[in-house]
């Protein structure tokens, strides 16, 4: 899977010209990947589609509260899967030269440090070089990657989303494909979904207002308590099938999901293409229940309540050593709640989530041996408060504070600090849109996040992403993001 | 080192710069804001009662603009960016001519009439439902509409249409209906059979000139104006102001009314009540029914 | 200069003032006649086709011609409506309603003017539903269906206004609503004349309108009964 901005690995080897500590460092951040639970990789956006501001003719500004952010508008819209419902939501109503096709990008220029990162004291890591502790800055201009979106109806009530997926060098993938069959019946209750989609989660990551490296991810929607061989991540986008409905305003929403245990993995065994897992013959559900009330002139209050079972392998099905197929599936949970709270020009996005990953899970040990001792079902509580301001819609203020406390380690022996593995994160910014009209979409964008990790390297903490020497160390990284963000 | 020091200075600067200017420019950009001082003497002042809701103009001035302004525009006269594309034109409020109202022909809508057409939206137009917004939100857009045309301040709603309780759908109802129909030459326009093409139907213009199609009733489409019996009632009782459809109320009698909106359900492709007992009668007495149209006596029958 | 104004300003004053004791315009017997004529080549009036209302075309032996530059021998000009656009005392409106027909698939007359205020009375004598729709823009717009037999229309404007009126079912039936501020107004007839009668000594603007040409207007003072000629001509094209 694809993010949005560059993978560790490929942030590394940009950072570093001389080839071999882009090696060394390459396998290093491998190691750590793989090691380190929550390569579950951010985040590209599903996002704003002046195709449909085309279509129907409305400005971005009255599905989004701002783009990519939907309003109650724009979900009502989305949840019936992309249609009016004026009897004109046909493609046959379209003028024929009609394409439903976006484009969206980036080209910005961002400042990324990260302290406390394993730096060979002689340059080049030659003899005599020893890791010590220092500082790592980097700036400069920069692409973030493209999403090419194709979205819309086949049909009356048969609606469709295609959504290739490029890093900035023009790697693709399938970020999400799905075909959805609405209003079974004649009913918003019932609307099926088949394909690789977004989970029903009421603050979409994939539809937010962050960019930067840092702030451009909800680090609880991609955490794993350190040593967890889980992969799952909530933000990101699942394969499988889905049964939605609402109603006709949206103020009551359900999903009930059904999805391959692989971490939305394409080709079943592929564990070696960027992202995937090896097939685990097994499945996950998702379960989310919204609810609004209305506040008068204050708003209307939306509550969300979610949970997601799932299930990883703890072992594989080899051959000469290859993994192809995942065995022993062992389990684990996430649940919580979300909400999206109005006053007026004010927004509030808080949100909460328990995880919990079954002992051999957090271990890493496959579930046909016995557990070594010290090995706990590691847990955690994470979740963010995020605030925005809308003082027109085409300005908008908004911040983040983030924090994730591990509760149970996956190990507990005397040298992990019980703190290892916590994250608190800050993000502010704003995003001033010139234009607003149904045809193209245009932000300056600025943004400052910055994240602190105990033991850990921040998510997509971009820069380094190097984990301290020491577990106690804390890693301080920061982004500053300057860019255009453009929509057409 | 520098450098960087320079860089970082230069990157938060240009934040701070860039969140100085846009402030200002979007402070003095009135472009994309529709002015208060046209059509009315004061946005605040003028308020819509829905129920025991109370919108404000000021309030759905800024939701105009996030949703409204592209199609309807800055002025509020239907010109908005997206108007040049779309068919059939957005709604000019400068004129305070409305289509769907509870009220008499020539008169202004009530709030109430206002706010269900912003809540309905208009099918087969590119007018969606705002249902999503808040009824507040709702009342505030009804609110501010007011306040693009004089007469809203000089003059007051009409009197709602009496409706009475709906007569009982008997085939006698239909049929009388259908003398209507023929009588008053609904099907001039609408079609011997509903289907939106009479002789006088690709002539229609609404009152800016542009070509208008009457509602087409083998469509099955929802009405323009709601979906209900009443609403169809309503229709035509009332008219739709700025359309060729013209008003009945002068010349159909409340219970008349009722016989012909009992015909017009027959004209549906819809499973009704109506249409299954017209099925019935002209599966037996098909070959006695005089065809609708110019050969039939004129004046009647 | 100054006491001049003052002056001005009393008689406008004590003329006001005079009119609100006895609400009622002087009466006056000055007049203004003249013929309305055009230079130029008129367009073609076009006969109209009323096949899909047999009812109507069989009333008339030859077809009608539209309306929109009527014109008349020494080159007149029909249906230009005369009136004082400025300079009229003010005058509330007659008690006598002001008739217009639906006949033949026609309006009768073809524009019609009227007080502001005045009665107006709307009647279908066809054997075919009309429905009668002034597009109007100041005052309240409506369109209301009249079946044949239905009673007339009785309605009335409250503010001055040139409304077109059209039959939606019938495309090809134009007319005109002239709602004035004056009773003083009349409209040329088919050699081009007109006359405004029962003027008080005045200085006034004397207007001519047409569908389709701009509007000319001329000053003419009266003083006594005096009978003044105004004559009008429209530059017209042939399109």
């Amino acid at each position: 899977m694809f993010k949005r901005f560059p993978n560790r690995a490929g942030r590394i080897r940009k950072s570093f010209a001389r080839p071999l500590v882009t090696c060394a460092l390459l396998v290093m951040a491998i190691v750590i990947c793989d090691y380190q639970t929550a390569s579950a990789s951010p985040t590209s956006k599903v996002m704003a589609i002046p195709a449909f501001a085309r279509k129907y003719g409305l400005p971005c500004s009255a599905c989004h509260t701002a783009w990519p952010e939907l309003n109650n508008f724009g979900m009502v819209f989305r949840d019936n899967g992309y249609q009016l419902m004026n009897d004109r939501d046909s493609p046959i109503w379209q003028n024929p030269s009609y394409f439903p096709i976006t484009f969206r990008i980036t080209p910005n220029w961002h400042r990324e440090t990260a302290s406390n990162q394993p730096i060979d004291s002689i340059p080049g890591g030659g003899t005599g070089s020893v890791l010590v502790s220092h500082n790592v800055t980097q700036a400069g201009f920069d692409l973030s990657g493209m999403d090419l979106w194709s979205a819309g109806t086949l049909f009356k009530n048969i609606s469709f989303l295609l959504l290739p997926s490029s890093d900035p060098t023009a790697v693709w993938h399938f970020e999400s494909a799905w075909v959805r069959v609405d209003n079974i019946k004649g009913s918003s209750w019932l609307n099926f979904k088949f394909g690789r989609f977004e989970l029903d989660n009421l603050v979409s990551e994939k539809r937010f207002l962050f960019l930067s490296a840092n702030g451009g991810i909800y680090q609880t929607y991609h955490f794993n308590v350190p040593g967890s061989i889980n992969d799952f991540g909530i933000g990101d986008n699942q394969i499988g099938i889905e049964l939605a409905g609402h109603d006709t305003n949206s103020y009551t929403r359900y999903s009930v999901a059904l999805l391959s245990s692989n971490e939305g993995g394409v080709n079943l065994t592929n564990n070696n293409l960027p992202g995937g897992t090896a097939s685990s013959r097994s499945y996950d559900g998702y379960m989310a229940f919204t609810k609004a009330f209305d506040l008068g002139s204050w708003g209307y209050q939306e509550f969300q309540a979610y949970a997601y079972v799932g299930q990883r392998p703890t072992f594989y099905q080899t051959s000469q050593g290859v993994p192809i197929v995942g065995l022993g599936n062992e389990p684990f949970y996430r649940i919580g709640f979300a909400g999206q709270l109005h006053f007026k020009n004010i927004e509030l996005l808080p949100y909460f989530m328990h995880g919990h990953d079954n002992a051999y899970l957090g271990a890493g040990v496959p579930d046909s041996q016995a557990l070594p001792a010290g090995a706990h079902a590691p847990t955690f509580n994470g979740g963010f408060l995020e605030g925005q301001y809308f003082v027109n819609p085409q300005l908008v203020f908004f911040g983040r504070f983030e924090k994730i406390n591990v509760g149970q380690q996956a190990f507990d022996s005397g040298n992990v600090p019980g703190d290892y593995g916590n994250v608190t994160a800050y993000s502010v910014g704003y995003r001033w849109y010139p234009i607003m009209f149904s045809r193209a979409g245009l932000a300056w964008h600025n943004e400052y996040s910055i994240v602190k990790s105990i033991g850990i390297v921040p998510e997509s903490g971009d820069g380094t992403g190097l984990p301290p020497l020491l577990p106690t160390n804390g890693v301080w990284s920061s982004s500053v993001f300057i860019g255009f963000d453009f929509d057409f | 080192m520098t450098l960087k020091k320079l860089a970082v200075t230069f990157a938060l600067g240009s934040m701070a710069l860039v969140t100085v200017g846009a402030t200002s420019i979007l402070a003095q950009s009135h472009v994309n804001s529709p002015d208060p001082s046209l059509g009315a003497p004061s946005v605040s002042s003028e308020e819509s009662h829905i129920g025991n809701m109370t919108g404000h103009a000021g309030e759905g001035k800024q939701l105009y603009r996030r949703y409204c302004i592209g199609c309807h525009g800055p002025d509020g006269n239907g010109e908005g960016m997206n108007a040049q594309w779309i068919d059939p034109k957005p709604r000019d409020f400068t004129e305070a001519t409305f289509k769907c109202r509870s009220t008499p022909t020539g008169t202004l809508p009530t709030d109430q009439d206002l706010y269900d057409a912003i809540t309905r939206g208009f099918v087969t137009t590119n007018m969606p439902s705002w249902r999503p917004l808040t009824p507040q939100q709702r009342a505030d857009l009804v609110a501010f509409v007011k306040t693009w045309s004089p007469r809203w301040t000089k003059g007051k709603a009409g009197a709602p249409l009496d409706i009475p309780a709906e007569t009982p759908v008997t085939i006698e109802s239909i049929l009388h209906g259908r003398e209507l129909f023929q009588k008053l030459e609904c099907w001039k326009c609408h079609g011997p059979e509903g289907h939106g093409d009479g002789p006088s139907a690709l002539t229609l213009t609404d009152d800016k000139g542009n070509p208008i199609r009457p509602y087409d009733f083998s469509s099955g489409s929802r009405f323009m104006c709601g979906t209900t019996n009443r609403d169809l009632y309503r229709i035509f009782m009332t008219g739709l102001d700025g359309s060729p459809m013209p008003s009945f109320a002068d010349v159909v009698k409340p219970n008349e009314a009722w016989d012909l909106v009992h015909f017009l359900r027959t004209l549906q492709p819809l499973k009704t009540q109506e249409a299954d007992l017209w099925m019935a009668y002209r599966a037996a007495h098909g070959a006695d029914l005089k065809p609708i149209g110019p050969d039939a006596a004129p004046g009647g029958q | 200069m100054r006491s001049r104004y003052f002056t001005a300003l009393a008689v406008a004053v004590l003329l006001g003032s005079g009119m609100l004791v006895f609400a009622k315009p002087p009466a006056g017997s000055g007049s203004i006649t003249g013929k309305v004529t055009y230079t130029g080549t008129p367009p073609k009036m076009k006969p109209i086709d009323m096949s899909k209302e047999p009812s109507c075309a069989k009333q008339h032996a030859t077809p009608v011609l539209t309306e929109n530059v009527a014109t008349g021998p020494g080159n007149a000009l029909q249906w230009v409506v005369v009136y004082i656009s400025a300079g009229d005392q003010g005058s509330t409106a007659p008690s006598q309603a002001v008739r217009y027909d639906q006949k033949g698939c026609q309006y009768l007359p073809h524009v019609l003017p009227m007080q502001v205020d005045q009665g107006l009375q709307i009647y279908n004598d066809d054997q075919t539903s009309h429905n009668i729709h002034p597009l109007s823009k100041i005052n309240a717009e409506w369109n209301k269906s009249q079946p044949p037999g239905s009673p007339a229309i009785d309605t009335k404007y409250d503010k001055p206004e040139f409304i077109p009126v059209k039959c939606n079912i019938h495309p090809w039936m134009h007319g005109y609503f002239i709602v004035l501020n004056t009773s003083h107004y009349a409209v040329s007839g088919e050699d081009g004349s007109f006359d405004i009668k029962g003027l008080p000594p005045g200085k006034y603007t004397v207007t001519a309108w047409q569908e389709q040409y701009p509007a000319q207007s001329q000053e003419v003072t009266i003083s006594g009964s005096e009978a003044k000629t105004a004559n009008f001509v429209f530059k017209v094209l042939p399109y």
